[in-house]
């Protein structure tokens, strides 16, 4: 595309206003002679820079002397090196959008045609609209890859949690961030209402959205409505959000299927970011975990029993009273947000511990 | 010589006759900040004083005197041993607000942690007087405290102790006075707890992982073979993330093989998140799972830790990057030759591309000496409260798991290392150095700044972010600077 973008601008057989130098380059007649870069010279010019090894490898030195262009300078070459450093990028970018030929031939006529003198000028302002719509299309791609990469730490981070989960779980009952809040019934160190009196009240923040992957109750997704007022973090968060709805198919291929129950009916891994979450089934979930399975299995109770969306984000981190009064609690338990809450206690009590954690 | 520690009552009206209209000290600032200013806004910090009267440098004499001006009590202030502290009391408790008195509170904390620093190394160097200071220090706060400064000053309490009794005793150059073993200290699972926590209260380990991901992708687009040396890998988390850009890069050669070598250490002990083969091993599980061929490395360093570049093992062809993550909230500090030895030796290597990520301080001229960088460092991290706070403000107790796991040993570690630096030449940055022994700035591209723009978008937006030079971006907290992630390389674009 690099070359079908310039040669528009390097055309200059029908431009009355070049003359060409005894050294076989096309100068401008302009007060400032410009050098015009015509298709040969260019081609010549990446002819030099692939053999030196690529637009990075080459330098203008270099290039120069390869060329062997009489009356090319350094300059010259420098910020036609740039120039094309850049115009690389963009094409890659542009690959799924790039113009057809068909329509790039006509775009070339339109330039032939039109006034020599606003030639030039049309061809800085295309320029600078391509590089407007570059920038674009770039921040699109910054904030989806962005999205993927927060994934994709959060996935490790499970891991990092589930081995030590295994390590350290034995015979203690650890409560620990992501998966669970294992019942604490039964510890006697004082660690744990550190970490849980740290979780209680924390919740899972909106930001690592792999922690939502997490949240699972009865084999449901739960659902985070995009339209939920998220107080300070707006505008990006909810384009992020959006995003994440309409970019469902970005699903970290995962070498093997964990076996875990965070996998639901469907088969559909953790980690789609889906709009499939539905939080109203932690509704029904919520009684369903709580009232059964008090003590024995130390579920954690969730505070929202019967609240379809989740408001507002904001509202996760609100200290309000956790628990509802209903469910039998035993003393110990501490309090997790309804979030931590959601994550699959009463699955992971029913299951035993090592269905946890595949 | 024996100490006479008598504690008088005595009221505080000199704060209140200085006071303009009040903020809270430790949370968000009303008062516009001059973004140029990125050090000292102090008036930021503490509208209720002028801290300019008192940023380092003063004759520990003036000091006492002011913060006695106008109480009108007998105040013992000698050169020879004998000092009085004085006492506040709740003179505050008819009349003013929450806010005032907490103001109140937080200065004098912040009085008696400058008056216990100048006590340790001032002029006037008083053992005594700055064992009385901590002791008071030690009654006013704590690190379960209901604010920032409280606990803040609790843990800048405890380091000050900590070098009190390592002057004492000679133990100063300890390496877990610089390196302190949180991890063996504290419970694993408090560690795993506060790393998950700080990673999602803040941006700080994400904004340094991923500025230097996508300086690492944008470098080898077109290569087969990636080889990271990585100096600090800890748990590994910053090489998922790579790892999955890799694998879903559409173009250039389809996904490299990438190579890790990570540096590890013998002597500090066991680390939270398991050895460096563990890590290994998860990431190879998890290179693995999503299809990227990779394999994994383990250069050990010897006791002294410095970096021998023939301990590498090195293909032909391969692309060589050099990552540097210092000073992340849940790193402990390393000693600086060694951080040396491991950028100078990198650059025998000619690796495609350096990344640095390391805090950000103030530079401190000389004159202002130990107090003046303990000030600083106070600043420094009082801002990093204050970041936590203001995203997650119901959240305190998070807040104080990651405060005492990771910042509080850190806060220890990083006044050993400028007490053991005082009257020295006040260290560059690494950045600096890294110019100096020859690396050349490579651009932060668009993609890489936006990236970070959007990132931070996701948190409170009292963050921001900065591009210093060509190659530098940096992760401040309203006026204060914290973080800084460099991208340097040793080839130079032009001829």
């Amino acid at each position: 595309m690099f070359h079908a973008k310039k040669p528009s601008t390097m055309n200059s057989h029908d431009r009355p206003m070049c003359v060409q130098g005894d050294s076989g380059l096309v100068l401008t007649t302009d007060p400032k002679p410009r050098l015009r870069w015509t298709v040969e010279l260019h081609e010549r010019f990446v002819d030099a820079v692939t053999q030196l090894g690529g637009p990075d490898k080459a330098t203008p030195k270099t290039i120069m002397r390869v060329m062997g262009v009489k009356g090319l300078t350094l300059y010259h070459l420098k910020s036609h090196l740039q120039k094309f450093r850049l115009g690389k990028q963009p094409h890659k970018e542009f690959n799924d959008h790039s113009v057809k030929d068909s329509d790039r031939a006509t775009s070339l006529e339109l330039q032939r045609n039109s006034a020599s003198s606003s030639g030039m000028i049309g061809r800085n302002m295309n320029e600078m609209q391509m590089e407007v719509q570059r920038r674009l299309h770039e921040q699109l791609e910054v904030q989806r890859h962005l999205q993927l990469r927060i994934e994709a730490q959060g996935k490790y981070m499970q891991t990092i949690l589930e081995k030590a989960c295994q390590t350290l779980g034995g015979e203690e009952n650890m409560a620990l961030p992501t998966r669970t809040f294992k019942g604490i019934g039964n510890h006697q160190g004082g660690l744990i209402p550190d970490i849980s009196a740290a979780f209680k009240e924390f919740g899972t923040p909106p930001l690592t959205f792999s922690s939502f992957q997490d949240l699972n109750i009865c084999g449901e997704h739960i659902d985070l409505h995009a339209q939920s007022s998220m107080g300070e973090r707006s505008s990006s968060f909810d384009g992020f959000m959006n995003l994440s709805n309409t970019t469902t198919d970005h699903n970290l291929s995962l070498g093997k299927k964990r076996s875990s129950p965070y996998n639901t009916s469907n088969g559909k891994s953790p980690f789609m970011w889906s709009d499939d979450f539905r939080l109203h089934e932690l509704g029904g979930g919520g009684s369903c975990l709580g009232s059964n399975n008090e003590d024995d299995h130390q579920i954690i109770q969730m505070e929202r029993s019967c609240n379809p969306e989740i408001d507002s984000v904001s509202d996760i981190y609100e200290s309000k009273p956790l628990l509802q009064d209903e469910k039998k609690f035993d003393a110990k338990l501490e309090r997790p947000s309804p979030r931590r809450a959601a994550q699959v206690s009463s699955l992971s009590a029913q299951g035993g511990r090592n269905s946890v954690f595949g | 010589m024996a100490m006479m520690v008598d504690e008088t009552i005595s009221d505080f009206d000199c704060y209140a006759s200085l006071s303009t209209p009040t903020t809270t000290i430790t949370t968000t600032t009303t008062s516009s900040s001059s973004e140029d200013d990125h050090g000292c806004t102090w008036n930021d910090w503490s509208p209720v004083f002028d801290w300019d009267a008192f940023s380092g440098g003063d004759n520990f004499q003036d000091l006492i005197e002011s913060m006695i001006q106008g109480s009108g009590n007998c105040f013992h202030n000698s050169e020879e041993d004998s000092a009085e502290i004085m006492e506040e009391e709740e003179e505050e408790s008819g009349d003013s607000n929450n806010n005032q008195s907490e103001d109140i509170n937080g200065l004098k904390l912040v009085h008696l942690l400058m008056a216990a620093a100048e006590a340790l190394t001032g002029v006037n160097k008083s053992r005594e007087l700055a064992r009385v200071i901590l002791v008071r220090l030690k009654e006013l706060a704590s690190p379960n405290g209901a604010t920032n400064m409280e606990r803040l000053a609790a843990h800048f309490t405890d380091a000050l102790q900590a070098l009190l009794e390592g002057a004492a005793s000679g133990t100063l150059h300890a390496k877990h006075m610089f390196s302190p073993n949180y991890k063996d200290e504290h419970h694993q699972g408090d560690v795993l707890a506060a790393f998950q926590l700080l990673q999602d209260m803040s941006p700080f380990v994400k904004f340094g992982h991923f500025t230097a991901n996508q300086a690492i992708l944008e470098s080898v687009t077109h290569d087969r073979r990636v080889h990271i040396v990585d100096y600090d890998i800890m748990e590994g988390i910053q090489w998922a993330s790579l790892m999955q850009a890799l694998v879903s890069r559409k173009d250039g050669p389809p996904t490299p093989h990438l190579r890790i070598t990570a540096l590890s250490r013998s002597g500090s002990g066991r680390r939270s998140f398991g050895t460096v083969q563990e890590t290994g091993r998860r990431l190879t599980a998890f290179a693995a799972s999503i299809g990227q061929p990779f394999s994994f490395h383990h250069c050990r360093l010897d006791s002294d830790e410095i970096f021998k570049p023939t301990n590498l093992k090195l293909v032909r062809g391969e692309a060589l990057i050099i990552n540097c993550m210092l000073h992340l909230p849940h790193f402990s500090y390393r000693a600086s030759d060694s951080v040396a030895s491991f950028l100078s030796g990198s650059k025998t290597l000619n690796p495609r591309l350096v990344t640095l990520v390391e805090e950000e301080l103030r530079p401190i001229g000389d004159e202002e000496g130990f107090v003046g960088r303990f000030m600083d460092t106070l600043h420094h991290y009082s801002a990093l409260y204050d970041s936590l706070e203001a995203g997650f403000p119901l959240q305190s107790r998070a807040r104080a798991l990651v405060e005492r796991v990771f910042l509080g040993p850190r806060i220890t570690g990083s006044l050993a290392r400028i007490y053991r630096a005082r009257g020295e030449e006040e260290r560059c940055s690494w950045g600096e150095w890294l110019s100096g022994v020859g690396f050349c700035e490579s651009n932060i591209s668009f993609a890489n700044h936006c990236q970070a723009k959007l990132l931070l978008g996701l948190f409170n937006d009292g963050y921001r972010v900065e591009e210093i030079g060509t190659n530098k971006l940096v992760l401040g907290w309203k006026s204060r600077r914290l973080l800084s992630a460099s991208i340097w390389t040793t080839m130079d674009i032009d001829l």
